[in-house]
């Protein structure tokens, strides 16, 4: 991620170090470069202390080492990190990658062998067991637009689901622009491979996703995205909606993927096609339901499985009269 | 007579500017100016100037920024105890129709009384929309040749008709055939509004249905009522029963949400009930909550009375020997399987949690109250008595407690038959948040 950094980046890194003095500058360069890369996404997983708490140490070490310089260097207050150090080791975490991808290759698709991974069924694709399981997904709200809504991400109970919680609030931001706001978004990051090469989900042998949660009653939107390689298809995304039961018992949400309708920067668009699952990459919730409020939902994991009970290709259909271009 | 000439003179150059002020803030065609402009020279009121000069005077202030921002707001503007509902309303889109025979703004008016619309409670009336739309004159707007057709004809009009439809499709009303007809009429098949009308109409009775949980739209105002449906909304088992434990003192001028006497409805099936039979006295029992439920709009707060999780050691399977019935099997094995290789089980282990014995709801979230309501599941289940319970309740916020280890201290388990109250750490976790 260092590495990266540097090529992508250089400027910020020199921004970062221009400040302090120069002695401690491959010190406070090392911190910077270490929360520079996992902010390179907008984590708000714990908004403002985490990082904040991340940048007062760095300036304290940043301080410490400058006061320390003067005086004898205690050992213990320095770590051994060194800016070079942590570039090698991204270099050859990299290349290790690279190598058990090739590797992988001859064994099967992902590194798995081809008999298993063709006659699977069910497959759990996220999962929330751990803190580096949150790091998967960025959290946005309105916030970003000028409004008032919070949310948060944390780890649920004992550490087996996540939680993600916060306050809606639809006041619109008085920008002269826009009149309605208020929606609260989790976003899966994009999968990377080697080298942070954009890779996708391969999913075109099942045909539902599954998720298992725990709401509070409220709608919810589901969002997938498909990977925007070659054509500039940002704004594209399929949707459905995703209905909470609310109460203390565990949810099982099953949406096949027939049922999502393709939209194009924000609105529905005449033209329906179904979503190919060949190149999927990233899936979202959001919740945007215009009713001011606190909110939570725990999610334990997501899945994708057949059904195959479900038949159905698409579940909507072209009319000529919004779309005549299709029926000529 | 150069006096009187004088004072025509500057009386009649400052209509003229005070008019083309006006126009230029507003944007409304010129002849309309302020509605209390000068009709005639008998009755200029900005114009009473002593002063006698030729030179014409500098401009008219505009009057409050009220009148250059939103025109005809007079129009809804009403005596303080007048009180705003459909009929005021309708009544006030019917002085600008009557008031304003050619229709002059009516394109602010519309935006106006689309903002208006929350405040007098019609936003969900379709018969209101209509009227809306009923104010665009008829048949001016429909492109007549290939030239109109080609552009964007009269585009502020089909802005504002897509603004109607827009705020209808925001609260969910659906457009009928009047609303399809007026389109027509107004705007013409191929228009704007009219393709945003058949999108609505598609995409509506495709959407109307998909909720596996569908709450109406009016949700019962009396307290009992809206708990006992929200209990029934949240618990899967059709068999379970909801018991009124305590009504609230409604017949005072109080409200219902009295802290002596606040209402307690709980919720348990009869599964619910054999395994708080089952239940090992020497294992606590817990009170949670509150947590939050949302109904529509309207947010509801519910506790729960739960177990832990047994660890797996003491779990014992119920062994039901075949036998014991004849006429239909006890256990059915409905896996989706069709030959030996197929596997629909994800390879994870869920999150278990231990089980939920019943679900109340309280005008009152304070232990006392959740205390009554123990004492009334007591008498379908007798053996609450033996079983201690440990009330673990938090601020009220929005999430589900974590009961980590680590972050609490163990409740400590009391002698049998008292109630202890702990107050959670969580509860600072969750200030912050």
């Amino acid at each position: 991620m260092a590495l990266v950094h540097k090529l992508l980046n250089g400027t910020y890194i020199l921004r970062k170090c221009l400040k302090p003095s120069v002695a401690s500058c491959p010190f406070l360069g090392t911190r910077s470069a270490d929360y520079c890369s996992s902010s390179l996404e907008k984590p708000a997983a714990a908004p403002g202390k985490a990082s904040s708490q991340r940048k007062t140490e760095g300036n304290l070490e940043g301080h410490h080492q400058r006061e320390v310089a003067l005086d004898i260097t205690s050992p213990e207050d320095k770590p051994e990190v060194s800016f070079d150090k942590a570039i090698k080791e991204e270099i050859k975490d990299h290349f290790r990658r690279l190598k058990n991808d090739i590797v992988n290759h001859w064994i099967g698709p992902e590194g798995r062998p081809l008999h298993e991974v063709l006659m699977e069924q069910a497959k759990v694709v996220w999962q929330f067991r751990g803190k580096e399981d949150l790091d998967k997904w960025i959290v946005t709200s309105d916030k970003a637009i000028g409004g008032r809504s919070e949310v948060f991400l944390k780890m649920g109970k004992s550490n087996r689901s996540a939680l993600l919680y916060g306050t809606l609030s639809s006041e619109a931001p008085q920008d002269g622009e826009s009149d309605r706001s208020g929606y609260c978004a989790m976003i899966s990051k994009i999968p990377r491979g080697p080298f942070e090469r954009k890779t996708f989900y391969d999913w075109s042998q099942f045909n539902t996703l599954y998720l298992r949660v725990r709401g509070d009653g409220r709608p919810w939107m589901v969002n997938i995205r498909e990977d925007m390689d070659i054509i500039q298809r940002k704004d594209q995304m399929y949707s459905y909606f995703m209905f909470t039961r609310g109460g203390p018992y565990w949810q099982e949400v099953k949406i096949p993927f027939s049922k999502f309708f393709f939209s194009n920067r924000g609105r529905i668009r005449d033209a329906q096609y179904q979503l190919l699952l060949d190149k999927i990459s990233s899936i979202g919730f959001t919740l945007a339901d215009k009713v001011d409020g606190p909110f939570f939902l725990e999610i334990d994991f997501i899945g994708v499985f057949t059904d195959p009970a479900h038949t159905e290709e698409f579940a909507y259909e072209n009319s000529p009269e919004l779309s005549p271009r299709l029926f000529k | 007579m150069s006096w009187a000439q004088g004072i025509l003179l500057a009386r009649g150059l400052s209509r003229g500017w005070g008019g083309i002020c006006s126009t230029a803030l507003t944007g409304v065609p010129f002849s309309q100016g302020p509605p209390q402009a000068p009709r005639g020279l008998h009755c200029s009121t900005a114009a009473h100037n002593p002063d006698s000069s030729l030179v014409p005077r500098p401009p008219e202030p505009p009057r409050g920024p009220v009148k250059a921002l939103a025109p005809h707001v007079e129009l809804f503007r009403q005596a303080p105890d007048g009180v705003r509902d459909k009929a005021s309303f309708v009544q006030a889109v019917q002085n600008f129709t009557q008031y304003n025979v050619h229709k002059r703004g009516h394109v602010d008016f519309i935006y106006l009384a689309l903002r208006k619309m929350r405040e007098y409670g019609v936003e969900r009336d379709l018969a209101v929309y209509n009227l809306l739309l009923d104010i665009f004159p008829k048949e001016v707007f429909r492109p007549r040749n290939i030239f109109h057709s080609i552009f964007l004809h009269y585009p502020r009009q089909q802005e504002c008709g897509i603004a109607v439809l827009e705020q209808m499709e925001n609260h969910g009303v659906m457009p009928n055939k009047e609303t399809e007809f007026l389109l027509i009429q107004i705007f013409g098949r191929k228009s704007h509004p009219m393709l945003k009308f058949v999108r609505m109409k598609l995409w509506f009775t495709r959407f109307k249905n998909i909720d596996p949980f569908p709450i109406s739209r009016d949700l019962p105002q009396d307290p009992v009522d809206l708990a006992s449906l929200a209990l029934r909304h949240m618990e899967p088992d059709l068999s379970a029963r909801v018991t009124v434990y305590q009504m609230p003192l409604s017949k005072d001028s109080r409200d219902a949400t009295d802290p002596t006497e606040p209402h307690i409805i709980g919720i348990q099936s009869p599964d619910q009930q054999a395994a708080l039979a089952h239940h090992d006295p020497a294992r606590p029992i817990f009170v949670e909550g509150p947590f939050s439920l949302w109904l529509r709009d309207k947010c509801v707060y519910y506790h729960i009375l739960r177990a832990d999780l047994l660890p797996p050691e003491e779990r014992e399977v119920e062994e039901i020997p075949e036998e014991w019935n004849l006429y239909y099997p006890m256990q059915l094995d409905l896996a989706y399987g069709r030959s030996s290789w197929d596997d629909y089980e994800f390879n994870i282990n869920e999150v278990e949690e231990g089980p939920v014995f019943a679900i109340c709801m309280a005008g009152a979230h304070d232990q006392a109250t959740l205390a009554k309501w123990i004492q009334g599941l007591q008498e379908t289940n007798p053996a609450l008595d033996r079983i201690p319970v440990v009330f673990r309740l938090s601020g009220s916020s929005g999430e589900l407690l974590a009961s980590s280890s680590g972050l609490e201290e163990p409740p400590l388990t009391p002698p049998e038959g008292q109630e202890e109250e702990e107050n959670n750490q969580q509860r600072q976790q969750q200030s912050q948040s």
